[in-house]
């Protein structure tokens, strides 16, 4: 393999890496930018998009857990991946606007230490509901079989990644877009970004911002549902892939600046690529590269690197 | 803070009274300490031998020892969260570099489990120097997710780049602890009554530890500088306008929390003869978290009941004792139970304890 494929292949890889720590981030962003909640359940919403994914997508055997000891060992609906792509992000979305309901709203007058805590909480009982239901072996959720070859990229050779890598980066670039002008240029996102600045002044002109709030909220969730369903045939299926996942998110929102779209595609592109690059390279660095840098960035430029302004704490 | 002075001295000599001063017992701390020293040499006879308790518990002795050493991790961790108010999401850093300092100082030096336990407990008071310096930059959110990403990045090193010292993903298995001062195994019962009550080595070593760490933990949060950090806690705003440095306040609290995390993480090792590297994963912060607030934080004895909650559930309950069919299902209990706890009792078990003490008693001020 020549030289500059397998550079555009380790980069490639990294972009992918990286649109799955987007999709994670951009959501953990907004919600924390503008609800100014700190959900360290993401991971769990990330991981009910898998298995909602993998459930729609596929028809799996289960060996363990109660479920296959209740005797629904086959489960899935098999209706193939398009279907479940657009299922999920709403199933996902439901249990955000629940979330929203039950869970931020209660919790908005505490202190942001109680936050923490209680979606933590919730996020060992989600995977240890999954891992009791399904059990803790890792499931397998193959590529979809047109996604599985390698594609002619036109005027280079066959660059050796599976063509399911490229639909991963291409979805993400199409709803972080979407997200974006939702948020920039709609009466909508006018309102959200109101709220974000000064919510008792939006308040006082009669504008509620209950339901935006909501709404931002189950986006959120769902794109971390989307992220669930892309990156579940790239990775091992268990109930912890979602407390994995966590620790490089929220540092993808920090280091790119809380509230910002441009910082969280930045940031996790950044971190996709550091690793990739380091995987190629000096492996046993790959992981301690993306804290270093995480602690590099925020040492500097505490706001992060396209935040504006801090949250207050 | 072991070695307390004769305690009649003539007044006059004020700097002999000063001296003095400083180790005087206040207020409560006496009844505390007698009272704690009687309950930790009680507990591993009623935890594991006591003919009908026992059995009913179902308890055995390295469980008691564990208790403690994740008793003192919590109390550590509590002096951070629940008097200063600080979430720290990255004391595995402490816990499992200490482990990891007293295991590797237990092989290329002395396995003396004193020492070791010098060793790692220096360890980390320096990293949580180092961290908490950098944590300490930013407030609130940011911390709890500053500390997490340095201690996540300290799992990542020794997982590979420093697995030539830490054995990677297989765990430090050089431990090579020696007896006591030479002279007491660990492991071994020790003689008569003292065995019925207290068992072996191991455990009084641990429980010695402990009394200590309350103590100091009592002796910090009861003078002047540690009602500061409680100030810290409930306005952080004020006590700079008071003209107080909160920040090196901060720090500090988080370098005596780092300190007691230290000795248990070196406890830790000495008990369990090698260092999993679980002992730096994130999920490790996250357990001390659940059983300091599931305890009761902003109390001093409450992250202790809460360590040993967990740990019951964890080792007893899942391994299907009182009820078979739970026992799979452990983690999920104790989530639910710290989601409840935080929801509808952010003070704990220990506070509602008090709750109903004062209620009962007629509103006695704590």
């Amino acid at each position: 393999m020549s030289f500059h494929i397998e550079v555009i292949t380790v980069l490639l890889n990294g972009l992918q890496q990286g649109a799955i720590y987007v999709l994670l981030a951009v959501g953990l962003s907004i919600i924390l930018g503008t609800l100014k909640f700190v959900n360290f359940a993401h991971g769990a919403l990330y991981l009910i998009g898998t298995y909602a994914g993998l459930l729609l997508a596929l028809e799996i055997n289960l060996t363990s857990g109660l479920l296959s000891e209740w005797g629904y060992g086959q489960l899935g609906l098999g209706l193939g991946y398009i279907p479940a792509l657009l299922i999920v992000p709403f199933v996902v979305f439901v249990v955000g606007l629940a979330m929203e309901r039950w869970v931020v709203e209660p919790f908005k007058g505490r202190p942001d230490t109680d936050q923490i805590l209680v979606t933590f909480g919730l996020a060992i009982i989600v995977q240890e509901l999954f891992r009791a239901m399904f059990g803790s072996s890792s499931l397998p959720f193959s590529q979809p079989a047109w996604a599985q070859g390698a594609p002619q990229v036109p005027f280079l050779a066959v660059i050796p990644i599976s063509s399911w890598r490229y639909y991963v980066i291409g979805i993400t670039a199409v709803l972080v877009l979407i997200v974006y002008l939702l948020v920039e240029y709609t009466d909508f996102g006018l309102v959200v970004r109101a709220g974000t600045r000064d919510p008792e002044m939006v308040e006082l002109l009669g504008i509620r911002l209950s339901r935006p709030y909501l709404v931002v909220f189950g986006i959120g969730a769902a794109l971390a549902g989307v992220a669930g369903v892309v990156g579940g045939p790239l990775n091992p299926v268990n109930p912890t892939i979602g407390n994995e996942i966590l620790v490089p998110a929220f540092l993808t929102v920090v280091i790119g600046g809380v509230g910002s779209i441009a910082g969280a595609v930045l940031g996790g592109t950044l971190f996709g690529l550091t690793q990739a690059i380091l995987v190629s390279t000096y492996s046993a660095w790959a992981q301690v590269g993306l804290y270093a840098i995480a602690a590099i960035v925020l040492l500097v430029r505490p706001q992060g690197l396209l935040g504006e302004a801090e949250v207050a704490p | 803070m072991s070695d307390e002075p004769a305690p009649a001295t003539e007044a006059g000599d004020d700097t002999l009274t000063d001296a003095v001063g400083v180790f005087a017992p206040r207020g409560d701390e006496l009844r505390t300490i007698a009272a704690t020293a009687v309950v930790l040499a009680l507990f591993p006879f009623v935890f594991a031998r006591m003919p009908v308790v026992s059995e009913v518990l179902q308890g055995y002795q390295s469980l008691a020892t564990l208790i403690l050493i994740w008793g003192i991790f919590a109390l550590g961790f509590d002096l951070l969260l629940g008097y200063t108010g600080l979430l720290s999401f990255g004391h595995a850093a402490f816990w499992g570099s200490a482990a990891y300092g007293a295991g590797v100082f237990s092989q290329h030096v002395t396995g003396s489990p004193v020492l070791m336990v010098a060793a790692g407990t220096t360890v980390a008071v320096l990293l949580a120097w180092v961290l908490g310096f950098l944590s300490l930059r930013r407030g609130g959110i940011y911390f709890a997710i500053l500390t997490l990403a340095f201690a996540q990045m300290l799992y990542y090193m020794s997982s590979s780049p420093l697995a030539f010292i830490t054995g990677g993903e297989n765990g430090f298995t050089g431990v090579e602890t020696t007896d006591l001062f030479g002279v007491i195994p660990l492991e071994a019962e020790l003689p008569s009554l003292l065995g019925e009550l207290l068992g072996n080595g191991m455990y009084t070593f641990v429980a010695v530890l402990t009394l200590l760490s309350i103590a100091l933990a009592y002796r910090i949060l009861h003078s002047p500088y540690g009602i500061v950090f409680r100030a810290i806690r409930e306005n952080e705003q004020r006590a700079e306008f008071v003209g107080l440095n909160v920040w090196r306040y901060k720090l500090m609290s988080f370098i005596l929390s780092g300190l007691f995390a230290g000795i248990a993480g070196s406890l830790f090792t000495i008990h369990g003869s090698y260092v999993p590297l679980s002992s730096l994963y994130w999920t490790e912060s996250g357990e001390v978290v659940i059983m300091t607030v599931l305890g009761g934080t902003g109390s001093l004895f409450g992250p202790i009941v809460g360590a040993g909650i967990y740990l019951y559930v964890e080792n007893i309950v899942s391994g299907g004792h009182p009820i078979d069919a739970i026992a799979p299902f452990w983690h999920l209990i104790l989530g639910l139970v710290f989601v409840v706890t935080i929801w509808t009792f952010p003070r704990g078990i220990w506070g509602f304890f008090r709750d109903v003490r004062d209620y009962v008693t007629g509103g006695e001020d704590r």
